[in-house]
């Protein structure tokens, strides 16, 4: 289905106008359509030969969709540039025929029209003059998610503007601190980027056995950064950050950890947490914990951190779905433990075991569901040992 | 003067002329038919029977009457040259531009010439006398480039041009020779290089001068009555420019429309919108428009003319699309 024009997603399937079976040319009538707005035409993109319609009459189909095939010729695919399998071997044709058709080597254009409309437009867009008044006031474009635009396509205008601003004027305010506004600010960049979450429960039977031996006692949380600088350390990959087409890789394992001070986040951190073992992380992290709550954290130990942990279990919450720093590819994330069923297949019945729920969030553009589950399973796999960690 | 009719356009630059040459025994007109004649559009007529010896005929050669003024002016005279249309001075465009606009900057020597331009469409006039050209000026140094859009001006700023020691072009809009009225003189006026407000409003400001002020004005009285308040800024002067007038008024409205009736290729509309982009970005919360003349030679028809120049509801349309933005 191709694009029928703005605001349109959608066409139903009126009549075909050809069969599967016929000879067709470029640019002739295929298929006619329907939209709320209009009766239109479906062109074939290529000459060749009708295979196939999998589009149904009367039914209705996204923009995108596919409605049918057409087998074409490879002189055809190659114009078209869909030949990409076989593109190397048209190549050595070429090399070998260079008086071939001239037609084959035209270069295609990769982006077809702009990347963004030059007349922008809608609720997107900014005008300068809401820019410089949004500056002029600290105001983000987040702040104005609640602003209904009157201009084209819903945009606000300066108007709308002024007068969300008069209305806020009748309202009681107070002035935000600066840590909260530190906190949004991170956290609005942050969410320029396509966040996802993963999650699965951790056995913590194995970690409450070993408080019971261990001096001092380790925390699930420090266990769980210990265990993430561990599996980082085996695969840096997955906390490289995405700048541009280029992975930029971690050059050290500096893992912090999210600490609520008042009116926000500290996020202290722990250098190179794959290189100590989790019984001498145990005193520093303490410190560093209490140095954050009394807002006296020394500048080197907080920031340049690869990755975070946060115990939202602290609150007694079980799931929850933590952003990223903006500087950051993942946040590993700590539920609060309880006592759950599970099936021992070897006394065929179930048992308790104490579970938290583990999840990572994780900028899709550096890695996908698999790498993030991958990476959360051998998280889970080192807690499981924390004598070994 | 027809006192009881009112004082037009035309007389007032008739009115000037003769004030100049009165107080100032250096004014002379020189021109094609200005004597006996009083000039095509009788814009001197009687002036040279007032003044023996000082409104003279010329010969058919525009490039000889402003080879002759810049003469005059360097022998300390202060001519008034009149074209009969705008259109043909271009005949005589290397003295004004090579020679009246440069001379007082080659050789300390002023250069106190008033060109007056009977320019601007009128119905059936086609493309030989109808052509606006003032930026083609305004793009020269050494020039003062006047526009004036009412019959207060075209008195006191002909009377300022006359005064000025460097070369003036001064554009006086044939449209508006008959059609503007006023019940006095002024005794005094805006100076030369301010714009004026001639209209205040807070959605929109429209940018614009000589006749399409009052296109302008009309149209922001039709949008007026759909709840739209247009500000319009009547330049005057086209160079100097007074571009502080124009980025005040686009604080206030935060959108620009600029009106010309010359050809939309470069001028006067698109230095505005250079100026406001350039100094006021900030200001715009939609992008600045222009609405000029179609890009085509000006046309005989009545009809075509009238699609070609922006008009009152050309610029109303202009203006809404604008104020939807």
């Amino acid at each position: 289905m191709p694009q029928l024009g703005e605001s349109i997603a959608e066409a139903n399937i009126v009549a075909f106008l050809v069969k599967p079976g016929d000879n067709v040319v470029a640019d002739q009538n295929l298929i006619e359509i329907e939209t709320n707005k209009a009766t239109m035409t479906v062109t074939s993109p290529c000459s060749g030969k009708i295979e196939k319609f999998s589009a149904q009459l009367n039914e209705s189909y996204a923009v995108g969709a596919v409605l049918g095939q057409i087998e074409a010729t490879k002189e055809e695919a190659a114009r078209l540039g869909l030949d990409v399998a076989s593109s190397k071997i048209s190549d050595t044709d070429r090399v070998s025929k260079p008086d071939g058709n001239g037609s084959h080597t035209r270069v295609q254009p990769t982006v077809r029209g702009l990347p963004v409309p030059a007349n922008a437009a809608g609720a997107s867009y900014l005008s300068p003059r809401l820019k410089a008044r949004m500056t002029e006031l600290g105001l983000s474009a987040a702040d104005l998610s609640g602003v209904a635009g009157s201009g084209a396509a819903g945009r606000v205008t300066v108007e709308d503007f002024e007068k969300f601003i008069a209305q806020l004027e009748k309202q009681k305010t107070s002035d935000a601190s600066s840590m909260r506004v530190a906190v949004a600010d991170a956290m609005r960049r942050s969410w320029t980027r396509p966040i996802a979450h993963v999650g699965m429960p951790v056995c913590l039977d194995p970690l409450f056995a070993f408080r019971k031996i261990a001096r001092p006692k380790p925390g699930p949380a420090l266990c769980a950064l210990r265990a993430l600088a561990v599996a980082l350390a085996e695969n840096r990959k997955p906390a490289g950050r995405l700048v541009g087409s280029k992975i930029v890789h971690p050059s050290a394992i500096d893992i912090g950890f999210a600490v609520e001070a008042e009116d926000g986040v500290l996020v202290p951190v722990i250098r190179d947490a794959d290189k100590k073992l989790l019984k001498d992380l145990i005193t520093p992290y303490n410190e560093l914990v209490e140095l954050a709550r009394e807002r006296k954290l020394p500048v080197n130990a907080t920031g340049g951190s690869i990755a975070t942990v946060t115990n939202f279990g602290t609150f007694g919450l079980e799931w929850a779905t933590p952003i990223p720093l903006p500087e950051q590819t993942l946040v590993l994330g700590m539920g609060a433990a309880r006592h759950e069923p599970r099936w021992d297949s070897s006394k065929g019945q179930f048992v308790p075991v104490m579970e938290a729920n583990l999840t990572l969030s994780f900028d899709h553009r550096v890695l996908d569901g698999g790498a993030a589950g991958r990476l959360l399973q051998r998280v889970s796999e080192l807690m499981s040992k924390p004598d070994q960690l | 003067m027809k006192a009881d009719a009112g004082i037009t356009y035309l007389d007032a630059i008739r009115e000037a002329q003769a004030h100049a040459l009165r107080d100032d025994p250096r004014v002379f007109i020189y021109g094609q038919d200005v004597g006996a004649f009083g000039g095509a559009f009788k814009a001197t007529k009687n002036l040279a029977q007032e003044f023996p010896g000082r409104v003279l005929d010329s010969p058919i050669s525009e490039d000889a009457m402003m080879g002759l003024a810049v003469g005059t002016a360097i022998e300390g005279l202060r001519p008034i040259i009149e074209m009969q249309f705008a259109d043909f001075s271009t005949v005589g465009f290397n003295q004004i531009v090579n020679q009246a606009a440069t001379l007082f900057w080659r050789t300390n020597i002023p250069c106190p010439i008033t060109v007056r331009l009977p320019f601007g469409g009128t119905s059936g006039s086609g493309p030989f006398h109808s052509q606006c050209i003032e930026a083609i000026y305004a793009h020269y140094p050494g020039l003062i480039v006047l526009t004036p859009a009412t019959v207060e001006d075209a008195y006191s700023m002909l009377l300022e041009a006359i005064a000025l020691d460097d070369p003036v072009i001064f554009c006086e809009h044939k449209f508006l020779y008959y059609h503007l009225k006023a019940e006095k003189l002024p005794s005094e006026a805006l100076p030369i290089g301010k714009a004026r407000i001639a209209r205040e409003g807070r959605d929109l400001t429209i940018v614009t001068y000589s006749a399409m002020v009052h296109e302008a004005l009309e149209a922001a009285r039709e949008l007026s009555s759909e709840g739209w308040e247009i500000e319009v800024v009547d330049l005057r002067s086209v160079k100097p420019l007074d571009t502080d007038t124009v980025v005040a008024s686009v604080a206030r409205t935060g959108k620009l429309l600029c009106v010309g009736e010359a050809w939309p290729w470069g001028g006067v509309t698109a230095e505005i919108v250079a100026r406001v982009t350039g100094e006021g970005y900030g200001l715009l919360d939609a992008p600045p428009q222009r609405l000029n003349a179609k890009d085509t030679p000006v046309p005989y028809h009545p009809n075509l003319w009238a699609a070609h120049r922006p008009t009152a509801r050309s610029v109303a349309a202009a203006a809404r699309n604008l104020l939807r933005q």
